[in-house]
């Protein structure tokens, strides 16, 4: 599983406040039904507001979500995940610049023929020499890409003829269609491919962002905003939008008045206390999206002041289960988000194609979890602080500073331990620090924050043994060799259900096992104008429909009349 | 004043090693490095971390880092920003410029609004006005900036809307607007920033000047233009203020520095890609060359304004000496 915290500017600040009671009933009222644009409906901008800027327009390199943005609006895919995000086997794929595919009799290469009208956008026609191309260079180890460790299955690229890309796999394995069109952007070998990779990071041409997507760059003025435009001659259709630009407003709150001062159409992180700024607003509407983040309480199993030795406190599950048996979750969940809080039912977030929010948790129930204590060995000290052999079941809670919902989850959580003999201190810290200690396992239990990618692989990546290692994003050292099995065979079997059936029970001995207390999902509720028509919202990025959203003729605005004039 | 310059430079060029120095150590001894900080996923092996850490020499020792980047600067090339993606010279080329032209009019603007301030209050000393000014001011000069650029922009970008909430100029419409219409859009753009600068530093500048003013006033040579049948409000204006602005001057060559390298939360609230923020950003990224090299900037600006301003005091005082 991708773990990755949230952008700070972006982590979930939600807060308690009576407000709360409404979030739900606002974003639900203002989630609207999408019908279709007609060809008037062609045009409008859509300005959202975001909180930082770009670091790259080369999708092998991107590391935040704003990259992700943009880049996914500009580069295409040889096909794109379905709205259910199933990753096993190529169902519900969507043809993008493939318009079709064909399996190999062993299944270790699938031919891809690509769309013969597709052009990048500087007219030079899309070829399966790019396909090529961009596998090989996020393969090359001078790029240094962080997606080369998820596309090692794919073996080479052969180009049949120049619109056929034979791509080749080392084993058959029910996500490789997944491994291959997820996670590389095809790109265009005529501008790049004079670069050696190596100093493609730092190069001009990276910055040009030339794709096939159904936007291209307009313009990028670093620290002040991003400018696409509909690809009018797109070979997948015009985008219904001019143009969608990205304003960077780096304060929470300057952002926020920008968007309800109507310089933006759209805020992704609405907070509770500006609900109310909707009641009776004609122009502007929430409306809840669903994201594949999640929040837990991790604990490291091994003791980060002696590598390779057992955590005193958390290398033994009976406290862990203690632990996780003194956490009230549901009362944390109200008292944090109200309403509108989504419970987390284990290591993966509901709309994950393998979430199962009907299995069995380990119920919150102080006197069970003393008792456990009790019989584990840990008894009260004069403090009140339980101590075995000498140790004291003391401990701290990783969290970076800029998350208001962890910070306050820390406290709660620091309160409920107490009740039961535990002694918690909340060590805040910078995001840069709060991540070294997580990369380098150097923390006692964490409020992490992740955001996985919908592949079933993900899971082997944060939860098997064998990603416990300095690669792995196994930060809190879980291992057991059953969960690592059930995890082997849910990425072994080409049947969804039979997937779904072993991570389930993967799933099922994890939170048996409690390396992690499951707290939440953070709310996502955006503010968005109402002259603004959305299409599905899909799970592992809202803007991945962004070039069907539609601005309708009679509801312009201004600045949606520009058209695609050229800057004079 | 030969030998008290070439002084002076020495004595700036070692505060600037100095300040510099420090600041690279001290970057580099906080945890985290730019392969931990810079990135929103974690999920990336550490073994490409450890590629990038090599690919930009991250991994040799802190003294060969240090002799590395000393002999770059000398040769004019402050590095690769790694947050940014960009040469560093690039990134404070965009940033700069707008910390030029916000904290350039803001600091002129609370210049001159602190010391007309200043003189009315003390022409009348101890009354009404004088107190209600000194009340305002008292105000002003107590709330913290970030609060005073929130409430100016809530109240005046969205509660009255007469100005755009943010940024340098309109995202969408600039690019299509006349010569005299991007002008007003850049104009309408700054207002609220500049007003902001103008009323937190004009509060401090203000107090100052009343305060030299009050110093001077008792004078013999102001009884003495008072003897002569000046009027008061003309004494104070023709004597008094000239010699109570030689303290105003040297506060003002030392503001320049501390606007010119940016006002981080005036920029932040009101998302102006100026220096402040960029360096902020760098320090939160841990961007070790961008950090170490806006120290720098900043602090020659210091060294520079600071010896401007003694000159600029030894010239319109004649009773300063320097050497």
């Amino acid at each position: 599983m991708h773990r990755f915290p949230r952008l700070s500017a972006r982590q979930a600040h939600l807060t308690a406040g009576l407000s709360m009671a409404c979030l739900a009933a606002l974003a639900c009222k203002g989630t609207e039904t999408a019908t279709s644009a007609g060809p008037a409906d062609i045009g409008g901008t859509l300005v959202i507001t975001t909180p930082a800027d770009l670091g790259t327009l080369l999708p092998p390199l991107i590391e935040r979500i704003t990259d992700r943005q943009a880049t996914d609006l500009l580069y295409d895919r040889l096909a794109d995940i379905g709205d259910n995000l199933n990753s096993i086997g190529d169902k519900g794929f969507k043809p993008q610049l493939a318009e079709r595919w064909e399996w190999a009799p062993d299944s270790l290469s699938i031919a891809f023929h690509l769309n013969p009208h597709a052009k990048w956008h500087d007219g030079i026609p899309v070829r399966a020499s790019d396909v090529r191309y961009s596998v090989n260079l996020i393969k090359d180890p001078a790029l240094a890409s962080p997606a080369a460790s998820l596309i090692t299955n794919i073996d080479s690229v052969a180009v049949r003829d120049s619109l056929t890309a034979v791509v080749f796999f080392k084993r058959h394995t029910p996500e490789q269609f997944y491994d291959l069109v997820y996670q590389v952007a095809i790109l265009p070998e005529h501008v790049l491919g004079n670069t050696p990779a190596a100093k493609l990071k730092e190069s001009e041409v990276g910055r040009r962002g030339i794709g096939s997507g159904r936007f291209r760059l307009a313009k990028w003025e670093p620290g002040s905003k991003i400018e696409l435009i509909a690809d009018t001659a797109n070979y997948r259709g015009r985008a219904k939008l001019d143009r969608v630009i990205f304003s960077i407003a780096p304060d929470f709150n300057g952002a926020v008045t920008r968007f309800f001062a109507g310089d933006a159409d759209l805020f992704e992180n609405i907070r509770p206390e500006h609900l109310s700024r909707f009641t009776g607003d004609t122009t502007r509407r929430t409306q809840r999206y669903p994201t594949l983040q999640y929040t837990d309480f991790l604990m490291n199993m091994k003791d980060p002041k002696a590598p390779g030795m057992p955590h005193p406190v958390f290398g033994e599950r009976a406290v862990r289960r203690a632990l996780a048996m003194a956490t009230d979750r549901r009362a944390m969940l109200k008292n944090a988000f109200d309403t509108v809080g989504q419970p987390l039912y284990g290591p993966f977030p509901h709309m994950s194609p393998v979430a199962d929010t009907t299995l069995p948790q380990i119920a919150y129930d102080t006197t069970k979890a003393k008792a456990l204590l009790d019989s584990a060995g840990w008894t009260p000290g004069p403090d009140g602080t339980r101590v075995k052999n000498g140790h004291r079941l003391e401990f701290a809670i990783s969290v970076p500073n800029s998350s208001a919902a962890r910070k306050q989850y820390a406290t709660l959580l620091q309160d409920a331990f107490r009740r039961v003999g535990a002694a918690a201190t909340v060590d805040l810290s910078d995001y840069p620090t709060y991540m070294s200690k997580l990369t380098t396992h150097t923390f006692d239990a964490q409020l992490g924050n992740y955001a996985p990618d919908p592949g079933v692989s993900n899971f082997k990546q944060t939860w098997s043994t064998s990603s416990t290692g300095k690669d792995g994003s196994n930060y809190g050292s879980y291992s057991n060799a059953l969960v690592d099995a059930l995890l082997d065979s849910a990425t072994a079997t080409f049947d969804p259900a039979r997937t779904k059936a072993y991570a389930r029970r993967a799933f099922e001995t994890i939170i048996e096992d409690a390396p992690a207390i499951w707290l939440y999902e953070p709310p996502t509720v955006m503010g968005i104008s109402k002259r603004v028509h959305t299409t599905f919202l899909r799970a592992d990025g809202y803007w991945s429909g962004i070039a069907d959203w539609w601005i309708p003729a009679g509801e312009r605005s201004a600045r949606d009349k520009i058209g695609l004039r050229p800057t004079p | 004043m030969r030998r008290y310059l070439v002084a002076r430079l020495l004595q700036s060029l070692g505060v600037v090693v100095f300040v510099t120095t420090f600041a690279f150590i001290m970057v580099h001894l906080a945890p985290g490095d730019p392969f931990d900080a810079a990135l929103s996923r974690p999920n990336i092996p550490e073994s490409v971390r450890e590629q990038w850490r090599v690919s930009y020499g991250l991994d040799r020792p802190l003294s060969e880092q240090y002799a590395r980047w000393l002999g770059n600067t000398a040769h004019g090339d402050l590095g690769y920003s790694f947050s940014h993606r960009r040469p560093v010279r690039d990134v404070f080329g965009d940033a700069i410029p707008n910390t030029l032209l916000l904290s350039g009019i803001g600091l002129v603007l609370s210049f001159a609004i602190g010391i007309g301030v200043g003189l009315l209050q003390a022409e009348r000393p101890r009354s009404a006005r004088d107190r209600w000014l000194g009340r305002v001011l008292l105000v002003l000069y107590s709330v913290p900036d970030f609060w005073l650029a929130l409430v100016i922009l809530i109240l005046f970008a969205y509660r009255i809307p007469l100005f755009p909430a943010g940024g340098m100029k309109d995202p969408v419409l600039y690019d299509y607007l006349s010569p005299g219409g991007r002008l007003l859009d850049r104009l309408r753009h700054i207002v609220l920033p500049v007003a902001t600068l103008a009323l937190l530093t004009a509060a401090g500048v203000a107090r100052y000047q009343r305060n030299s003013l009050m110093t001077v006033l008792p004078s013999d040579w102001m009884r003495t233009a008072l003897a002569k049948g000046l009027s008061w409000k003309a004494a104070v204006r023709r004597h008094a203020f000239r010699n109570a602005l030689l303290p105003t001057i040297t506060l003002f060559g030392l503001s320049v520095p501390a606007f010119a390298t940016g006002a981080i939360f005036v920029e932040k609230v009101f998302s102006w890609p100026g220096m402040g923020l960029v360096v902020v950003d760098a320090i939160a990224a841990r961007d070790y060359p961008l950090v170490t090299s806006g120290v720098m900037v900043m602090s020659v600006l210091v060294a520079a304004c600071a010896l401007v301003a003694d000159l600029a005091v030894a010239a319109a005082d004649p009773r300063v000496r320097l050497g």
